[in-house]
């Protein structure tokens, strides 16, 4: 196991200053596409987590036999396996999940946060540290999503995860649900963080 | 070991891309093959039910088994060779009321992609009985909003050729509420509720 010190920042960066969303400005394809309703965000992001975490896991474990002309492949591979296993479970035990979500979970094999995440990290460190950054970095990934798709759909239709919370003088603001909404979305959530928190802690320094 | 030799750097990568290849997908294939027979149930289920929501025949929700006796009891799967893959031509209904119904599908380009819809008729072929929507892919919380209940129950008792009015203000037999901010969708959905009633004369007299 690594030094206590390396732990805790391999942990901390991904969700704070080393952002795979805000920071890195990576997984942004799904970021836009799956934030209108929070109920989707929310298994969107586990079916990363899980996947980020276990195939940092897993190529970590081999890393000192892949050969490395063919790494890409390897790695894709292994990612797309765990990828279908979600898409697989779902169907058979939540359908209706895996009905709304359609092609979305599919689409987690393409998200560049896990190669990259592989390609960066899982390929030069120990299993254990790599699992962790997996972790964090689905976290981090998934608290930035789950924030948008609040606002998103709060803004958009009134509800929180499929419950009105806004009465009917509200009027809904469609453009937030629909595509646009999420660049806006994102771009103040990146204002906003980039500007005020991290701006703040590096004047600390 | 030389690594810059034929082996290192030509037949290792093969060999280790094979095996790697085989041990994810046969992990892949088993976790499938063990789970196979719970998606085909679900899929089954999912059509029956939609089925019975379609001919306004209550169900008992989450219950699989209760399900499929209700939908044996009411429904019978007429086949043909019109419908594509493995659909039946149409459903013979046993409506509430006791009066015979059909069922059948109709699809039609939605924003997105295709729209299947299965519509239930009564004995007429042309008041309906009910309507539910089994694949879409619409704007989620605008298009998608064909799925909610209010959007399908309208259809209950309808009469088509249909008109699409300002959502909330359908009131006569062949209006119907469009959703606000889904034209293109509310405009979908209208062309195959039109088209509905044909495919019903068509494939429920013309067998």
């Amino acid at each position: 196991m690594a030094a206590p010190g390396k732990l805790k920042k391999t942990f901390r960066d991904p969700l704070g200053k080393n952002n795979p969303v805000f920071a890195q400005i990576l997984g942004i394809c799904s970021t836009l596409a799956v934030t209108n309703k929070l109920e989707n965000t929310v298994i969107m992001s586990l079916g990363v987590l899980f996947t980020t975490s276990l195939s940092g896991l897993t190529i970590s474990l081999i890393r000192k036999w892949i050969p490395a002309r063919v790494r890409m492949m390897v790695e894709t591979l292994i990612i797309a396996s765990f990828v279908i296993i979600v898409d697989i479970t779902l169907r058979a035990y939540m359908p209706e999940v895996w009905q709304q979500l359609g092609p979305y979970v599919g689409l987690i094999i393409t998200n560049c946060i896990i190669m990259g995440r592989a390609e960066a990290f899982a390929l030069n460190n120990p299993p254990g540290l790599s699992l962790v950054d997996g972790i964090a970095s689905g976290i981090g990934y998934s608290y930035v999503l789950i924030v948008i798709a609040f606002f998103r759909e709060l803004l958009g239709t009134g509800e929180v995860w499929g419950f009105t919370v806004l009465g009917s003088w509200w009027t809904n603001w469609s453009i937030m649900i629909m595509p646009p909404g999420a660049f806006f979305m994102l771009a103040i959530f990146i204002w906003f963080v980039k500007g005020m928190i991290i701006k703040e802690e590096e004047a600390a320094k | 070991m030389n690594k810059d030799g034929f082996y290192a750097t030509r037949i290792y990568p093969i060999i280790f891309m094979v095996l790697v290849t085989v041990v994810f997908i046969s992990g892949v294939s088993g976790i499938y093959l063990s789970t196979k027979d719970r998606v085909e149930l679900n899929e089954t289920i999912f059509q029956k039910m939609a089925v019975l929501y379609a001919a306004g025949i209550d169900y008992p929700e989450g219950d699989p088994q209760g399900i499929q006796r209700v939908y044996e009891q009411h429904v019978s799967e007429v086949a043909g060779t019109s419908g594509s893959d493995e659909e039946p031509r149409y459903f013979e209904l046993k409506l509430p009321d006791g009066e015979t119904g059909y069922a059948v599908f109709t699809r039609g380009a939605g924003l997105w992609g295709e729209i299947v819809a299965i519509f239930g008729f009564e004995q007429d072929l042309q008041t309906i009985t009910g309507v539910e929507f089994v694949e879409q892919n619409e704007t989620p919380g605008l298009g998608a909003r064909i799925t909610e209940d209010w959007f399908k129950q309208q259809f209950r008792g309808k009469r088509g050729p249909f008109e699409m009015v300002e959502e909330g203000t359908a009131d006569e037999v062949n209006e119907l509420d469009a959703i606000t901010g889904a034209t293109r969708t509310s405009d979908a959905v209208l062309k195959i509720a039109n088209r509905a009633t044909d495919t019903a004369q068509e494939k429920v007299k013309g067998e």
